[in-house]
């Protein structure tokens, strides 16, 4: 049992290392733009634009599920119009980012981690060494941009598109007009929980993209080892999109509200 | 190909998103890109709970947002409105922050002078401000619920301690006596209650009785008029006359008893000297007898004389009953 914890710990800690190194070397690596630019475009188009559908579906039934479940808790002495409220403020600050951001570290996170794997597996990343490309300039670095930029797009279609449901579902399901909706929705708004949100989405992405590399290219032992660096991918990624979601409630949020 | 068409997508994608971001927030915000505005600085000690974008309302009709706040010279804090083009201030206007809801929402309300809420510290806060305030519109913060709720915390805590005093003055013991006084005090009501009617019946009696005194009294006045009348016919007929030389004459009678009785009084105390000192010396010989000196006191005082006495007399009764029923045996007549 102890010596569980030990290997947990342990493994946990060579993750973050080789996380951490993979995103040293890959801002190193960032100023060779004549290699990663060109794959750019294409890793942004299949992690962001390929995303955008399950980031839509999770965000639209996030917002219908929100406005029940403040009607519900409301009693009489709260109004009405402040489901409009926690549906904006929720949506936004949180859930559109972490859930998305889980949904992606599944996707996208396993994505990655199984084609670098393969590629590492079959040797492909030493040909590349050996025509003289840098791997991680060629391989990581598109990626982890295509995760900065693209996860905040996404998220910030989520977040639309979770206020939207939630606007509906108040005025279908809930018999809410659209101007109370709106009201409780504009109440508190403010432009930092877009910012809040979106530079949350920004430091997910780029966490499970650089865990999907980090483990990717360190798999080792053929079909099975891609399988388990798939695994430990999203399983740290997801780990990593919690806490860096406390981290950035106690550092920013805990800032305003002192 | 696939690049340029990579391209495209990828660029619609972010072009969209980022207009559908920053159009949804603009619509949150309620902004409005190229409408007329117009900008209102009012000047505040203390800004209570506004945030930049809160409502500002005139006569409870919404007319723009709060643009900016911040701190200006000698301790002022100066907000920004900004107000529709087409909305006209009131005459006198001043600037009133406050909540509009229980919910923490704060809003400014632009109004006249005359409609401040009667409260001499809003009064004193916006002639404060009115000082070489300049362009700027004078205003004040409101008390809020949560200054209301807090002093009616401090009424409730002092009611509380009140009580709690109360409690502890009024215990267990105190409301013993408090029965016991009340008690007392329905005792000495219907003891008084008793008194008043027993007085309320004397003063009835007496009433009564001064009303048979008075009847009393006009009877002799009437007897005595009828005496001063016979007087007046008695004087005519020389009865008077008659009746002083019979007064005259019970006078001396009466001197003569008067006589007689301090000769009578005399000889009682010649008598009552006698009879203090048969006393005194009854006196002595009872104390004589007392002391056991004497035979009578030896008598009174030793039970073995009377003991003796006693079986004296019963062999003297046993002698007697024997003389009588032999009496040859103890006497012999002999004429001769």
């Amino acid at each position: 049992m102890i010596e569980l914890i030990g290997r947990s710990f342990r493994e946990a800690l060579e993750g973050l290392g080789s996380a951490g190194r993979m995103c040293l070397e890959a801002g190193r690596s960032a100023r060779d733009v004549r290699t990663w630019a060109p794959l750019a475009t294409d890793q942004m188009r299949r992690l962001g634009v390929g995303s955008l559908p399950i980031g839509v579906l999770i965000a639209a039934f996030t917002g219908i599920v929100l406005a029940l479940l403040a009607s519900y808790s409301f009693t009489n002495s709260v109004p009405r119009y402040l489901v409009g409220t926690l549906v904006q403020k929720t949506v936004m600050m949180e859930l559109a980012p972490v859930l998305t951001g889980l949904a992606l570290a599944g996707r996208v996170g396993a994505n990655i981690a199984a084609e670098l794997g393969t590629m590492r597996v079959t040797e492909q990343v030493d040909a590349l060494e050996t025509l003289a490309y840098d791997p991680i300039a060629y391989l990581v670095v598109p990626r982890i941009l295509a995760g900065l930029l693209m996860f905040p797009i996404v998220v910030g279609v989520a977040m639309m598109v979770g206020l939207g449901a939630g606007w509906l579902a108040s005025m279908g399901l809930l018999d809410l007009s659209s101007a109370q909706f709106l009201k409780g929705a504009r109440l508190f708004f403010d432009d930092f929980d877009v910012r809040y949100g979106l530079v949350k989405a920004a430091s997910f992405g780029v966490a499970v993209t650089a865990v999907g590399c980090a483990c990717g290219l360190e798999a080792r032992g053929g079909a099975e080892g891609v399988g388990a660096a798939a695994t430990k991918a999203v399983v740290t990624s997801a780990v990593l999109i919690l806490v860096l979601d406390a981290f950035w409630a106690v550092v920013w949020l805990l800032g305003r509200a002192v | 190909m696939k690049r340029r068409s990579n391209d495209f997508v990828l660029g619609a994608v972010i072009l969209g998103a980022i207009v559908l971001i920053v159009g949804v927030s603009m619509f949150l915000r309620e902004s409005e890109i190229g409408s007329k505005r117009q900008r209102v600085v009012a000047r505040f000690s203390d800004v209570g709970q506004v945030q930049v974008g809160n409502a500002v309302v005139i006569r409870g009709v919404k007319a723009g947002r709060v643009e900016a706040i911040e701190l200006g010279d000698d301790g002022w804090v100066l907000v920004r409105l900004n107000l529709e083009k087409s909305v006209e201030l009131p005459r006198s206007p001043v600037v009133l922050l406050g909540a509009s809801s229980l919910f923490g929402e704060w809003q400014a309300m632009v109004t006249e002078r005359q409609s401040v809420p009667n409260n001499r510290e809003v009064a004193a806060a916006l002639t404060a401000s009115a000082t070489g305030a300049g362009t700027a519109l004078p205003g004040a913060v409101l008390p809020d619920v949560a200054q209301l709720t807090t002093v009616a915390g401090g009424i409730a805590g002092d009611v509380a301690s009140v009580a709690q005093r109360f409690q502890v003055a009024f215990n267990d013991s105190a409301a013993r006596e408090l029965r016991s006084s009340i008690r007392s005090v329905a005792q000495l009501s219907a003891e008084l209650a008793r008194t008043v009617r027993v007085q309320s019946k004397h003063l009835d009696t007496v009433s009564v009785d001064v009303r048979a005194g008075a009847a009393d009294l006009s009877q002799a006045a009437e007897a005595f008029l009828r005496t001063v009348s016979r007087i007046d016919s008695a004087t005519s007929a020389g009865e008077v006359r008659t009746i002083v030389s019979e007064s005259e004459r019970a006078a001396g009678q009466v001197r003569e008893a008067s006589v007689r009785l301090n000769q009578i009084t005399q000889s009682l105390e010649k008598t009552e000297s006698h009879l203090r000192g048969v006393m005194a010396r009854a006196d002595s010989v009872l104390l004589k007898v007392d002391q056991g000196q004497g035979t009578l006191g030896l008598l009174v005082n030793d039970p073995r004389l009377y003991q003796n006495t006693d079986s004296l007399l019963r062999e003297l009764r046993a002698l007697l009953a024997d003389v009588k029923k032999q009496p040859k045996r103890y006497f012999g007549v002999k004429i001769f």
